[in-house]
């Protein structure tokens, strides 16, 4: 993939590179990039070193801020060409960049981090130095950050690749320099990769290829711009979702043959600071509304996607009132494998398909709310390994359907 | 037939846990303590380690650590009087956490499942 370069420096090797992929970041990208340059500076000093920023010509002026910022590192600037944008596309240029560089390791931070501190730098790369090949992080969450991540992709991926990885859409990475190779080689892209599916698909693609991954400890929370939380799933839901359901495609080969899960290591004790996070206030009324409207809506769909004893158990949690709703886990588990067959099979076009799963999403994410209201955030933990574990059982139902046409 | 490697300062324990998990048909060996662990491991190729946290001057999830970095497929049952370690970020690395408890059910669902675990190999 070509790309737009501006490297004053004239760097042609780097050990450690951390990218930041960026559109329109212009008033956030100096301070992830001056925590980065810390960072290395004080982690990796006997390493050489690059910050790239991998942007999509944005026409804030992202490229001269990031420029403009004080580093000791040396910076690049790289882009897609004009019209090209998405953060998967940033990153396979990145991909590439990092080969050219010789990169041992490559670390990857959000253009909009607020909380990013240079140890976080360190833990995404320290591992990579190591015996490890993939870093995902795992930052402090309030109960209710991420219900994406709780509901959908960390049960989901743990079940189907068989390893826990806690936060697979966490969007801070590291990994190795030939796993950034495999990365720039694999075959399987499609436009949601390249947009905001680029994070479960590197996950995946770790977890697939069998590198030696590990978790590291961040210390905080991963505050960046993201004001309404639901919104901001609702933007990434169709990329993610579109994006495990075709890697379960191309790899159903390798999952069907996946048996319960196990852990990873985990870096990064003593990283001195443990934040309480954030509160995240979730609307429960307008989570019930779109439930509801969305099984109005969409009821000839469902009827066409799931099985008849799915349909008649989504049926009676249809007819819960609020004050008892529950969406049970067993069944929603059993609902997403059913649209992942659907989802294979064509039943209804793919793009209609993962809207027609929003609804339902709210529907559980109201569930999880309802039953969390006065759990801690460590309760919280042990209810999600048990719901991961619910996937992990109701795992031959997948298979069985999937492989029975 | 899976060989179980028992690590618990205390000798009730290490008899019960032989007894019951001999019944069920495993071998098992049992230590007191972390000092030869790593070196049991090496010569012993436990199928699965269920592992004490609070062992006198021994911390069973500082072991965890070790035997992941040199181990990273190796279940780890962690198995403690103390519900509370499970917020230790360190209690992720292991398998399971199963609270201890004279009813061995949940211990030996959870071995069972470990031992069944299975991610194909490339």
């Amino acid at each position: 993939m070509k790309f737009i370069e501006d490297n004053p420096n004239d760097v042609t090797r780097a050990d450690i590179v951390v990218g930041i992929p960026s559109y329109n970041e212009s008033s956030s990208i100096s301070f992830p990039t001056q925590q980065a340059d810390k960072g290395l500076v004080k982690y990796f000093g006997r390493f050489s070193s690059a910050i790239i920023n991998c942007d999509n010509n944005s026409p804030d002026g992202t490229r001269s801020a990031f420029m403009e910022t004080d580093s000791k590192t040396p910076k690049i600037y790289i882009s897609t060409k004009e019209g090209v944008t998405g953060k998967g596309n940033n990153l396979r240029n990145l991909f590439a960049k990092a080969a050219e560089l010789s990169a041992k390791a490559v670390i990857v931070i959000d253009a909009d981090l607020k909380s990013i501190t240079p140890l976080w730098i360190r833990n995404l790369g320290e591992p990579l130095l190591e015996q490890y090949e993939f870093v995902a992080p795992l930052y402090v969450r309030h109960k209710y950050d991420g219900t994406i991540t709780n509901i959908i992709a960390y049960p989901l991926t743990r079940a189907l690749y068989g390893r826990r990885v806690r936060q697979p859409i966490g969007g801070d990475y590291g990994f190795s320099g030939n796993l950034a190779g495999i990365f720039a080689e694999w075959e399987v892209w499609n436009q949601s990769v390249a947009e905001f599916g680029i994070d479960i698909w590197m996950t995946t693609t770790a977890m697939r290829n069998r590198v030696a991954v590990v978790q590291s400890f961040m210390g905080r929370s991963k505050i960046h711009k993201v004001k309404d939380s639901l919104a901001y799933a609702e933007a990434l839901f169709p990329d993610v979702i579109n994006t495990i359901f075709e890697l379960m495609c191309r790899y159903d080969g390798f999952w069907k043959d996946v048996k319960w899960s196990r852990p990873t290591a985990v870096f990064g004790f003593g990283s001195g600071e443990f934040e309480v996070p954030p509160q995240v206030e979730v609307e429960t009324k307008r989570l019930s509304e779109k439930f509801s409207q969305g099984l109005g809506k969409f009821w000839n769909e469902y009827n066409a996607i799931l099985t008849t004893q799915n349909m008649n158990k989504l049926q009676e949690v249809a007819e819960l009132p609020f004050e008892g709703f529950e969406f049970p886990t067993g069944l929603w588990a059993k609902v997403l494998y059913d649209f992942a067959v659907a989802y294979r099979n064509n039943v209804i076009p793919r793009d209609e398909l993962i809207q027609v799963l929003i609804p339902l999403y709210y529907g559980k994410t109201l569930s999880f709310v309802l039953e969390t209201q006065a759990m801690n955030n460590q309760q919280v933990e042990e209810l999600i390994e048990d719901q991961c574990l619910q996937f992990e059982k109701a795992k031959p139902y997948l298979v069985e359907r999937w492989f029975s046409g | 037939m899976a060989k179980i490697l028992i690590v618990d300062d205390e000798e009730g324990i290490r008899m019960l846990y032989s007894m019951e998990l001999q019944d069920e048909g495993y071998e098992v060996i049992t230590l007191p303590d972390g000092r030869e662990l790593l070196q049991v491991v090496d010569r012993e190729h436990p199928d699965c380690i269920v592992l004490d946290i609070k062992m006198r001057e021994y911390n069973g999830l500082d072991l965890l650590q070790q035997i992941r970095r040199r181990h990273y497929d190796l279940p780890v049952i962690l198995n403690s009087a103390y519900s509370s370690f499970k917020v230790d970020l360190k209690a992720v690395a292991a398998d399971y956490y199963v609270v201890k408890s004279s009813d061995l059910s949940e211990l030996k669902e959870k071995l069972k499942i470990a031992l069944e675990t299975r991610i194909p190999p490339e």
